[in-house]
């Protein structure tokens, strides 16, 4: 198997890796760099538990090819928090009780975070679409959302 | 019980009121560990290599070429765990039925025929694919009255007992026999109460029909998985489940060692939802594969593996007849229910048992008569998914209740007010209802959702209304049969909970801190738990128990109550007071008559400890499910006392079915739901809400397809599960009823709903379409279908 290398910034930390051809940056994540907050639900994309942002967009992490992120800026789980200081998504899934079990919240909050960023006042149907890749099964979402929509007054307060 | 309500308040700190979960920040962090995180070092990685075929004998097994492959360490197959057994459901007339490796026949695909442990997962992988397995395939069957017909190949000839079963473990003094099977029928359950001829004689409206539900998955989000370490005689074991004590339980025995040489160690689940109870084959072969290298192993099974080789929810069939007299009094059922249970027992003989048991606290039925077959087919094996029978036998009753109410000219309502059970009532088997706000239920989830102005109102033009009804036991008699809990206070006034009530997302650490914090008098903050170790922690009902709240939180109650009267001994001679006057609230203890008297938890403990060398605070608990029963109900006849309280619950559902394209959209869930006392409203909404997502997809997507044994959709892209567009407004009533044997008056909340929800949305889809669906679930074609007058 061919051998590449690969440079990526995750977290703002700059590694240089050398990765197999069929390594996806999942693998790369969680194996290679230790990030188990990315989770691995189903391998093909379909739950969105291991959702990361690839140079500021939500991707299926086992669905990108580690030498497909060469060059790029990942943000896992965690690297959401900053300085000690809970993200006010992550603070609201707290408070709403957006969580139970917490497998899909990592990737969960990936989606929401993406969609907060860029999307400064979105609406319950966009809320709902956003994390509409990102599976979970405890919750029935409703506290998911309602999460959200609070994190989205936090950060026009900030 | 006196202890309990000493402390009399108007106001809780901590108890009643949306604490946020003492997990939560290690879940939004990325922080918490699940047992597929668990990497140790010089750790190998197994795979199992699984039947292709239903139904087949295997002629030869050749591993040659495997192991020749660099970094395989071992290779395992039948021979080597000759006679190993396993099996949830254990007595001594219904011997453990399933190996961990196929010896001589496969009987379903997906079954663990070989497996390899290697030096990395993708070695592992290679090196089964290698592994050259000849069958000879067999004559399969796959429907259960298809099985029980006389003709239908046998999948289980006689079941050979392994051992003493674990009810003689456990004290049952009755030796095991080999297990014939007929007609691959794996268990009988069949009782009779009243005389039910004469009950349909006396009806004036009867009804029978025949209703028939899905196979579902659980669809936890975290796959299963295992991590193994075999040392010294010893063994740990990181797993993705429900409880450690059924899974300690069966590796000891399986794997020759005293129960103490079993670690199962915390880690955070995701999610079980009753999926994760059994032992499994690979937890089994991933202790064997370490015992074999020295080395721990590591297997996780794909997504596909998940579907195919763990387990699923039981599809029944119930034929159900049912007589009321003009005014709406049921005078008698008649229900004969077909459980196909899969290849090997799994939990089949207790769904049977529990489709009956959870709804004979619902109505009062004066002559009932119920008979019950778990079938043995050629399809993967069934356990418990929330509500364990119920979903199934509600989807039936709740319909074909509102089929004989329609007849007999009552509304869905009313028929219900006038069966429903109420506080005191004495089930057939002696269990006692000292709560029940069912009645309360109905009647709040009717009127929030004014289901009475609208129901019949669109019939037949595609909006609808329906409601159900549902109970849960609150744990019931089965090992380890309660609980103990330990609660110890440090030198600063803090405590640390010791409970082996596990936590897979339900919130139970959260409710054990709230709980002790509230009884102690302390801030939550100086409380901390270690939950689920089955070294460290004292014995509790494995969660899947549904004792939770009910039984693992009552000892840890009583624990916490235990440790302060201790603190108010010593409290009492520092302050000069006695004892019965003290309180403590605030992280002070101090004199009810005399406030002005008062110190610091802190205080209180650093005295006790100098005062007496060293010996710490230890407040210890005990509860069990129901006083003065010792074994769970007979599975063949239904007697015996099962549980100590019943939760209750009424959905209210709405739904909207467009006749063009068939889709059904529900609009609003509302469940009012009687969990005694709900001591974190959050956490029970949580649950309520999960159980309304989750049931709405058993009606209207979920679908396991299998085809002679084998899923066609063992994926999340084709077995469809609710996403958060699919999600409809829910709402949850709190009904309060105080359960005099709960914790602060709690029972059971994680996985009565469900069954609520689905009939409620079945009466509904009733109500929109004017159509009865007797079949789960109701997909857009069967309603198109329906509505065109095809079959």
């Amino acid at each position: 198997m061919k051998e590449h290398s690969v440079e990526i910034v995750v977290n703002g930390e700059r590694h240089h890796l050398t990765v197999g051809s069929e390594m996806t940056l999942l693998e790369v994540l969680r194996d290679r760099l230790g990030l188990k907050g990315v989770k691995e639900g189903c391998s093909k994309g379909e739950c969105g538990a291991c959702t990361v942002l690839v140079d500021g967009r939500p991707v299926n992490s086992c669905l990108l090819l580690a030498v497909e992120a060469d060059g790029k800026e990942i943000i896992t789980i965690e690297g959401v928090e900053r300085d000690g200081q809970l993200n006010p998504i992550q603070e609201e899934f707290i408070e709403h009780g957006a969580v139970q079990c917490g497998f899909c919240t990592p990737g969960m909050i990936i989606s929401a975070k993406y969609l907060i960023e860029n999307n400064p006042d979105p609406s319950e149907e966009e809320i709902r679409e956003a994390i509409s890749g990102n599976l979970c099964r405890c919750t029935g979402y409703v506290r998911i959302i309602s999460a959200i929509k609070s994190a989205v007054d936090k950060y026009s307060m900030r | 019980m006196q202890e309990i309500l000493r402390k009399k308040k108007t106001e809780y700190r901590y108890v009643g009121k949306p604490v946020r979960r003492v997990d939560g920040y290690k879940k939004v962090t990325g922080r918490a560990v699940y047992t597929v995180d668990v990497d140790l070092p010089g750790m190998l990685h197994g795979k199992i290599l699984r039947s292709p075929h239903p139904h087949a004998i295997i002629k030869s097994i050749d591993t040659s070429k495997a192991e020749r492959l660099p970094g395989v360490k071992a290779i395992i197959t039948g021979k080597d765990t000759e006679g190993v057994r396993f099996g949830f459901v254990e007595t001594p007339h219904m011997p453990a039925d399933m190996p961990p490796l196929a010896e001589d026949r496969v009987r379903y695909v997906g079954e663990a025929v070989a497996a390899v442990a290697a030096t990395s997962e993708k070695v592992a992988v290679k090196a089964i694919n290698l592994i050259e397995v000849e069958y000879e395939p067999l004559k399969a069957v796959f429907h259960p009255e298809e099985a029980m017909k006389p003709e239908a190949p046998a999948i289980h000839d006689v079941i050979y007992p392994s051992g003493r079963s674990f009810w003689q473990e456990w004290g049952v003094e009755r030796d095991s026999t080999p297990q014939k099977v007929e007609r691959n029928i794996a268990s009988t359950l069949k009782l009779e109460i009243g005389d039910v001829e004469e009950g349909f004689g006396n009806a004036d409206h009867v009804k029978e029909g025949r209703f028939e539900t899905n196979v579902t998955a659980h669809g936890a989000l975290e796959p299963h998985g295992a991590v193994a370490r075999y040392s010294e005689g010893r063994l740990d074991v990181w797993l993705s489940h429900m409880g450690p004590y059924m899974k300690r339980y069966w590796l000891a025995r399986t794997m020759g060692l005293p129960e103490s040489h079993v670690r199962v160690r915390p880690a955070f689940v995701g999610g079980a939802f009753g999926g994760k109870i059994d032992l499994f084959d690979y937890e089994y072969i991933a202790s064997h594969l370490s015992r074999l290298t020295g080395r721990p192993v590591k297997i996780v099974l794909t997504r596909r593996e998940v579907f195919q080789a763990t387990r699923l929810r039981h599809p029944m069939i119930f034929y159900i007849k049912t007589g009321v007299k003009k005014d709406g009094r049921i005078t008698a059922m008649d229900i004969k229910a077909i459980d196909d249970t899969g290849a090997y027992r799994g939990t089949g003989p207790v769904v049977v048992y529990l489709a009956h048991a959870f709804s004979i606290p619902i109505y009062r039925i004066p002559n009932l008569r119920y008979t019950g077959y778990a079938v043995y087919t050629n399809n993967p094996v069934r356990v418990a998914m929330r509500g364990h029978g119920a979903p199934q036998a509600r989807f039936a009753v709740e319909q074909q209740i509102d089929e004989i109410a329609e007849e007999a000219g009552l509304d869905p309502y009313e028929i219900r007010m006038i069966n429903a059970r109420e506080r005191g009532d004495v089930l057939p088997n002696g269990d006692v209802l000292n709560s029940c706000g069912l009645k309360e239920a109905l009647t709040r989830a009717v009127e929030d959702g004014k289901f009475l102005q609208k129901y019949g109102k669109h019939r037949g033009k595609g909006r609808g209304v329906g409601i159900g009804l549902t109970s849960m036991f609150s744990g019931a008699q089965f090992y380890p049969f309660g609980a103990t809990g330990v609660v110890l206070l440090h030198d600063d006034g803090g405590a640390t909970v010791f409970t082996g009530a596990i936590e897979f997302g339900q919130g139970s650490d959260t409710m054990m801190c709230q709980i002790v914090a509230e009884e102690l008098g302390i801030d939550m903050e100086r409380v901390s738990i270690l939950s689920g170790d089955s070294e460290l922690c004292p014995i509790a009902l494995d969660n899947w128990l549904s004792g939770g709240t009910f039984v693992n939180g009552r000892a840890v109650q009583l624990a916490a109550i235990d440790a302060r009267n201790k603190l108010f001994e010593y409290a009492a001679e520092l302050l000069g007071v006695s004892r019965d006057e003290l309180q403590a609230e605030d992280n002070v203890i101090y004199s009810a008559d005399n406030p002005s008297k008062r110190i610091p938890h802190e205080k209180v403990v650093k005295y006790a400890i100098h005062r007496n060398r060293g010996q710490q605070i230890v407040g210890v608990g005990h509860a069990t499910p129901v006083e003065g029963a010792y074994w769970y109900p007979s599975l063949t006849t239904g007697k015996g006392r099962f549980t100590g309280a019943y939760s209750f619950s009424a959905t209210f559902a709405e739904v909207e079915v467009d006749f063009e394209t068939g889709v059904v959209k529900v609009v609003r869930i509302i469940n009012a739901h009687d969990c005694g006392y709900p001591i974190n409203p959050v956490l029970v909404e949580g649950q309520a809400e999960g159980q309304g997502y989750m049931g709405m997809g058993q009606v209207l997507f979920e679908e396991v397809i299998e085809e002679k044994g084998t899923i066609l959709n063992p994926n999340f892209l084709d077995y469809l599960m609710p996403t958060s567009i699919d999600v409809p407004e829910m709402k949850t009533i709190h009904i309060e009823t105080h359960d005099p044997n709960g914790p602060f008056g709690g029972k059971e909340v994680g996985e009565g709903v469900i069954a609520g929800v689905v009939s409620a949305i079945a009466n509904a889809i009733y109500d929109a379409t004017g159509v009865r669906f007797r079949k789960l679930p109701i997909l857009p074609s069967d309603i198109l279908d329906a509505l065109e007058g095809r079959e």
